[in-house]
C-alpha cells in the first residue's frame, strides 16, 4: 500500500485555488444524479497518448470496450501507434473468485512479446480493485523480467471523479518514470507540456511557434508523448500546464523535488495564444528569448488578422448566446469576439466565481451572465436577435424553434481550434454553420400541422 | 462448414470489439417508453455507456448511475445507493419504469439487488448483468426477460390475432420496424420488446426528453400475455420466448436463428402463412422476394471474388454470413465477441470467438472486413474493403437507419457489400498498376 498515492491528499491540493475556500465533501457524487466520467477514465485520458506505451486495463469489458478509440489525440510516433490499440485482461468470473493475477501476468508477458512497447501501464479498475489482486507486485516483477517500466495506476473507477484519476496518473508518472533517465543534452530552453493531449493535434498548432523560438519541448504529459522523453522531465527549466487543472499536484511535486518552477495557461484563442507564449518566455527569465517572442507574437497576430479579414467581414453583427460550463464560458466567448461576433450572453450556472469574473470581464457590462440558461436563452435569443446558439445537444430544440444556426460545444471536435491557425478552423466551421439553411429548413411546419 | 474456436487461450484481449452487458442492458430499457435505465456501479461505467451510445445513434441517451464509491461500495449492500437514486431521479423526472441493472463492482461485492428491489415504491425491474459474464446480446437478453418476467400478467386464453417480436440485441430500430410492418402486412397487430423502431429510431421531437422518448408502453408489457404468437428473432433471444410461455402455456412460440437472405424471410413468410390461412403474401412482400433474388444475381459476381472477414455479435454474424454466402461471397473467417449457440450453423471456413488481433493475423485469408469501426484502422492499415456494422459505429452517420433484414434489406445489404467489393479491388489493382 505504500508505494499507492495517498487520494486525500491529491484531493487536498493546495496549489489549487478553489481550495482556499472550505468545501464540503466536493468529492463525493450523488446516486441518481451524477454526471461525468470516473477516476479511471480520467487517468486513462492523461496516459493514453503515449503512443510506445502499452495501455493494460486490468478489468472487466466496460472499462475498455466502450472507451478505446474513443480519443483522436494525435502522434508522430512512426512505430505501431499503440494509442489506437487496446489491450484488457477481460476478467470472467473465474478471475473474480481465484483472482485475477495470474492472467494479468502472462497478459503482460504477451504485451511484451508481440509489440515490445517501451512501457506498459497496468490500470486497475473497481473489481480488480475490490478483488484484491496485487498490480503493485506484479508489476514489480514484470519490470525486472522485460527490463522495461511496468507501472501500476491506481485509479479505479470508484475512488472519484475524472479530474482525481488524472491526479492519479500523474502520481503513476511522477513515481516510476520522471527522472529514471538522463537527456541526452540538455539545453538551456527545454520546457514540458504538462496536462496537453493533443487532441486533434491542437499543440501541434503551436510547437512549430515554440520550437522557431529556440524553445524545446522536452518531453509531454503526453500529447504526441515518448516514454523515454518523459523520464527525463526532471531537467526541464519549465513545466508548462496547458489547460489542466488536474495535474497540478505533479507540477507542484516537481517544483519540490526538481526545484522546477511552472506557469499555466491555455493555447485557445488568439489573446491566451499570444499570452501563453509571452508568459513562457518570461518564466524563462532571457532577455532575448522575450524580445523574439514579441516580435513573434506581433508577426503572427498580423498574418491571422490578416487571414481573418474576409471571416471578419462575414461575422460583422452578428451575436451568439454561448451555454455552456467551466472556463469555456470565457474562453469560447473571447474566441469568438476575436473573430468579431458579439457575444451577447453566456451560460455561467456550471463555472466557478473565478470563471464568471472573467465572463464579465471578456462580455463586457452589457452582456448577460445567465444564471439559468435552460429558461433563459429562448428569450434572451429573442430579445437580442442572436444568429447563433453555441450549446450542448440538448438546447439544439430552442435553436431550432427560434430558427437560428445551432454549433454543438460538446461534439468530439474533427480539427483543431488550438493556436492561431485553429481560430481559422472554427472560423470556417462557424461560417459554414451560419450560411447553412438546415436549421431553417427543419423547422418547416408538415402540411397537415400548417 | 469450418470447425468452430469457442475457446481462447489468449489471457488478454487485444482491440476488443466485445461489449458488456450492462451495455445492451441500458439499451434494451431504452427500448422501453418513458424509461430510466439506472446503471448500478461507479459512474465511469454509465458515464462511459451514455457517451458511447449518443455517438453511435447521435441521440440523446437516458441513463443515470447509482454512482458507488470507494467508501460506499465497502459500507453499502445497494441500500442506501439504489434507494437514494430512485429518490434523485424521481424528484427531478417521472420514468414510468426505472430499469436497474448493475454491473461488476456490486456483482462482486455481492449486492441483493432483488431485495432492494423490494423495498421500492416505484415501478422498477431490475435485472442482473455483471459485465466480467457474457456480452452484449446477454445484458440485452437478460434485460427482456427481467421485463417479462417481472411486468407481464400471467394470463388465459389467447388473442391470435397479437403477436410479440423479441428481436436480438444487433437489429437497428429500421430493422425492427421492418419486421413489425412485415408481419403485420399479414393482419397481426405486432409488439416488439424491447422495442428500439421508435425510441433511438433518430427522429426529432418537439423537445429533448430526459426519458426513453418512445419504445414499448410499459402498459403493453403487462398485457403481452394474451398474445396468440411469439416470434423471437436470434439464438439469445430464445429464453426469453420461453419465459413468456411461462406466462401462458397457450401462446405458441416461433424461433429464428435470424431473419437475413432468401431462406430466412422464406420460413417467416411460411409461417405467417400457416397461421392465417392466406394463400399468398401482401403484394409488396412478393415483390421484395423477386427484387432480392435479382439483388443477389447482380451481386454475385463482385462478390463470389471476394473473401469475407466478418466481425460481429453472434446473432448478427450468423445473419450477415448467411447472407454474404448466398451470393457467392466466402467468408474465411468468421469471428464473434462471445460463445454461443449461433456459432455451429455460421457459414464461415473459420469461425472463432476472439478479438481484431486474430482478424489481423488472418489478414491474408481475406479483402473485405465487415465489422465495427474500430475495423477501420485495420482495413485501413492492410488495404481491406470495409463494411460498417455493428455496434460502434462513430464513423458514419445514420446507423439507426440500416437495413440488413427480410427481402427488402438484404437487397441493400448485398448491394453495398458488392459494391465496396467492387471499389476494394479497384483501388488495389490502382495501387499495382502505379
Amino acid at each position: 500500500m505504500a508505494i499507492k498515492p495517498k487520494i486525500k491528499e491529491l484531493l487536498d491540493e493546495s496549489s489549487c485555488a478553489h481550495n482556499q475556500v472550505r468545501k464540503v465533501a466536493c468529492n463525493a457524487p450523488t446516486p441518481g444524479a451524477t454526471t461525468g466520467g470516473c477516476a479511471f477514465e480520467g487517468a486513462q485520458i492523461s496516459l493514453f497518448p503515449y503512443a510506445d506505451a502499452a495501455h493494460l486495463v486490468h478489468g472487466p469489458i466496460t472499462c475498455l470496450g466502450s472507451s478505446w478509440e474513443t480519443r483522436a489525440t494525435g502522434t508522430s510516433y512512426p512505430g505501431r501507434d499503440l494509442t489506437r490499440m487496446g489491450f484488457t485482461t477481460d476478467i470472467n468470473i473465474n478471475d473474480v473468485v481465484f483472482s485475477g493475477e495470474e492472467k494479468l501476468a502472462a497478459a503482460v508477458d504477451y504485451i511484451m512479446a508481440h509489440y515490445a512497447p517501451e512501457a506498459v501501464f497496468v490500470y486497475a479498475t473497481c473489481v480488480t480493485a475490490m478483488i484484491g489482486d496485487d498490480i503493485d507486485l506484479l508489476c514489480k516483477q514484470a519490470t525486472e523480467r522485460h527490463g522495461v517500466p511496468v507501472m501500476p495506476v491506481h485509479a479505479p473507477g470508484f475512488v472519484g471523479s475524472k479530474n482525481l484519476g488524472s491526479r492519479l496518473a500523474g502520481e503513476a508518472v511522477l513515481m516510476h518514470l520522471i527522472g529514471t533517465k538522463e537527456p541526452e543534452e540538455t539545453m538551456a530552453f527545454d520546457i514540458n507540456l504538462i496536462g496537453e493531449y493533443n487532441v486533434t493535434g491542437d499543440m501541434w498548432q503551436y510547437t512549430p511557434l515554440l520550437e522557431e523560438l529556440g524553445i524545446r519541448v522536452l518531453s509531454t504529459l503526453s500529447g504526441d508523448g515518448r516514454i523515454a522523453q518523459i523520464r527525463t522531465a526532471h531537467r526541464a527549466k519549465l513545466n508548462v500546464l496547458v489547460c489542466a487543472k488536474s495535474l497540478v499536484s505533479l507540477t507542484r511535486k516537481m517544483q519540490e523535488r526538481y526545484g522546477i518552477p511552472s506557469i499555466s495557461l491555455s493555447f485557445y484563442g488568439k489573446r491566451e495564444t499570444s499570452t501563453g507564449l509571452l508568459a513562457i518566455a518570461a518564466a524563462l527569465g532571457d532577455q532575448d528569448l522575450m524580445e523574439r517572442t514579441r516580435l513573434l507574437v506581433a508577426r503572427e497576430e498580423a498574418k491571422l488578422t490578416e487571414k481573418l479579414q474576409p471571416y471578419r467581414c462575414f461575422f460583422k453583427g452578428k451575436k451568439a448566446v454561448l451555454n455552456t460550463g467551466g472556463n469555456k464560458t470565457w474562453s469560447i466567448a473571447a474566441a469568438l469576439q476575436d473573430l468579431g461576433i458579439d457575444v451577447v450572453a453566456t451560460a455561467v450556472k456550471k463555472a466557478t466565481e473565478d470563471d464568471r469574473e472573467k465572463a464579465r470581464q471578456a462580455l463586457g457590462e452589457n452582456g448577460v451572465l445567465m444564471m439559468n440558461p435552460g429558461s433563459e436563452q429562448a428569450k434572451i435569443i429573442e430579445e437580442t436577435g442572436a444568429d447563433l446558439l453555441l450549446a450542448g445537444g440538448r438546447s439544439l430544440y430552442t435553436a431550432i424553434k427560434k430558427g437560428i444556426a445551432f454549433a454543438d460545444v460538446n461534439q468530439e471536435k474533427k480539427k483543431s481550434y488550438g493556436g492561431y491557425d485553429g481560430l481559422l478552423n472554427l472560423a470556417e466551421d462557424l461560417k459554414s454553420t451560419l450560411q447553412n439553411p438546415v436549421f431553417k429548413n427543419v423547422a418547416r411546419r408538415a402540411p397537415w400541422e400548417e | 462448414m469450418g470447425g468452430v474456436i469457442h475457446k481462447r487461450n489468449k489471457p488478454l484481449q487485444v482491440n476488443p470489439f466485445k461489449l458488456s452487458q450492462p451495455m445492451g442492458a441500458t439499451l434494451a430499457f431504452l427500448g422501453v417508453d418513458g424509461c430510466m435505465p439506472l446503471m448500478h456501479g461507479g459512474q465511469g461505467c454509465t458515464s462511459f455507456t451514455k457517451v458511447f451510445f449518443t455517438r453511435h445513434f447521435c441521440e440523446p441517451i437516458a441513463i443515470q448511475t447509482s454512482a458507488v464509491t470507494d467508501a460506499i461500495a465497502v459500507l453499502d449492500g445497494g441500500d442506501y445507493s439504489i434507494v437514494e437514486s430512485v429518490r434523485n431521479i424521481t424528484k427531478k423526472v417521472t420514468p414510468s419504469l426505472i430499469g436497474l441493472h448493475t454491473t461488476g463492482l456490486p456483482e462482486t461485492k455481492g449486492d441483493d439487488i432483488r431485495g432492494v428491489a423490494a423495498q421500492i415504491d416505484y415501478p422498477l425491474v431490475y435485472v442482473n448483468t455483471p459485465d466480467y459474464e457474457g456480452g452484449f446480446e446477454s445484458g440485452w437478453a437478460l434485460t427482456c426477460k427481467a421485463l417479462i418476467e417481472q411486468l407481464v400478467e400471467p394470463a388465459k386464453g389467447v388473442d391470435d390475432n397479437k403477436l410479440v417480436l423479441l428481436p436480438h440485441v444487433s437489429l437497428t430500430p429500421i430493422e425492427v420496424e421492418k419486421i413489425k410492418e412485415f408481419i403485420e402486412g399479414f393482419g397481426f397487430i405486432v409488439l416488439a420488446l424491447p422495442d428500439l423502431s421508435t425510441s433511438l429510431d433518430g427522429h426529432l421531437g418537439d423537445k429533448q426528453a430526459a426519458l426513453s422518448s418512445g419504445g414499448i408502453a410499459v402498459e403493453d408489457i403487462g398485457r403481452l400475455g394474451d398474445a396468440g404468437l411469439v416470434v423471437s428473432v436470434g439464438d439469445s433471444m430464445q429464453d426469453c420466448g420461453a419465459a413468456l410461455l411461462e406466462k401462458n402455456p397457450e401462446m405458441r412460440h416461433h424461433h429464428f436463428p435470424h431473419l437475413q437472405g432468401l431462406e430466412a424471410t422464406d420460413a417467416l413468410a411460411k409461417l405467417l402463412l400457416a397461421e392465417t390461412g392466406f394463400n399468398g403474401p401482401p403484394l409488396d412482400v412478393a415483390r421484395w422476394r423477386k427484387r432480392l433474388q435479382d439483388a443477389m444475381l447482380d451481386s454475385h459476381f463482385s462478390l463470389g471474388q471476394s473473401r469475407f472477414l466478418v466481425a460481429a455479435e453472434p446473432d448478427q454474424l450468423a445473419g450477415l454470413c448467411q447472407s454474404l454466402h448466398d451470393a457467392g461471397g466466402r467468408v474465411t473467417a468468421a469471428i464473434s465477441t462471445t460463445d454461443s449457440p449461433q456459432l455451429v450453423k455460421v457459414k464461415a471456413d473459420k469461425v472463432l470467438v476472439g478479438d481484431l488481433e486474430d482478424a489481423e493475423q488472418l489478414a491474408d485469408d481475406y479483402d473485405l472486413i465487415v465489422g465495427n469501426c474500430h475495423c477501420e484502422a485495420l482495413a485501413h492499415r492492410l488495404h481491406k474493403g470495409l463494411v460498417l456494422r455493428g455496434f460502434p459505429n462513430w464513423e458514419q452517420v445514420g446507423n439507426a437507419l440500416k437495413n440488413d433484414v427480410l427481402y427488402e434489406g438484404g437487397c441493400y445489404f448485398l448491394f453495398e457489400a458488392a459494391n465496396t467489393a467492387t471499389v476494394t479491388r479497384d483501388m488495389r489493382r490502382g495501387a499495382r498498376t502505379l
